[in-house]
């Protein structure tokens, strides 16, 4: 996330193409939380679509995909700030 | 009775014996297979990191499988689940035909790629 070198936030947001569309993916499954992880900013939180160029679609299966994992305890549904 | 294709997830409790762990897998795979359902995969993860304490425990035994089952069973299934206090999480997803499609593809191992990260190393070399 921080670390993460494609984050969106980072000003690697290239195209405004929604990557999941390019990929023709049809179900976006919860426990591919490498995937998850980028679709989240450094908190835990689920990326707006106008950050991340992610088609409606997408972004609904997106959310439960999100929301599936942080129930089966994969990816934190909040990551404590470190001040 | 018409069968639908199910995945399950489920985290067990890691302060078990090893033993344990194949005795209620096979718990879970006998409930199933009483309900007239019949296992296509089962696949355990072993026991990994949790993102948060669940019951006070930050490790889990996490088994995913794949089944076909007629409706009502799921709702059985579950029940005894719950009951039991070993398995501490359980999600059950019915697959439509996307989400078989899906599978199929996992299986075959050719899932598309969404993040090509060869891609993203030669960009930032670019950048420096």
């Amino acid at each position: 996330m921080i670390n993460n070198p494609s984050h969106p936030k980072k000003g690697n947001l290239k195209s405004k193409d929604c990557k999941f569309s390019k990929a023709g993916v049809e179900y976006i499954d919860y426990k591919q939380t490498d995937i998850l992880e980028r679709f989240v900013n450094d908190q835990g939180k689920i990326l707006p679509r106008r950050v991340t160029g992610t088609s409606a679609r997408h972004q609904r299966q997106l959310s439960t995909a999100v929301k599936r994992a942080r129930f089966m305890a994969m990816i934190p549904y909040v990551i404590e700030n470190l001040r | 009775m018409k069968k639908d294709f199910y995945e399950m997830t489920y985290i067990l409790n890691p302060v078990l014996e090893e033993e344990r762990f194949s005795e209620l897998v096979s718990f879970v795979n006998k409930l199933i297979e009483d309900n007239g359902g019949e296992i296509v995969e089962v696949d355990e993860w072993g026991v990994k990191k949790l993102a948060y304490d669940i019951d006070k425990k930050s490790t889990g035994f996490y088994v995913n499988m794949y089944f076909n089952a007629p409706a009502p069973a799921i709702a059985v299934v579950e029940r005894n689940m719950r009951i039991n206090d070993d398995i501490m999480r359980y999600l059950t997803l019915k697959y439509d035909a996307k989400m078989q499609r899906y599978y199929e593809l996992r299986k075959k191992g050719d899932l598309p790629v969404i993040f090509d990260d060869a891609d993203a190393e030669t960009e930032n070399e670019d950048d420096n």
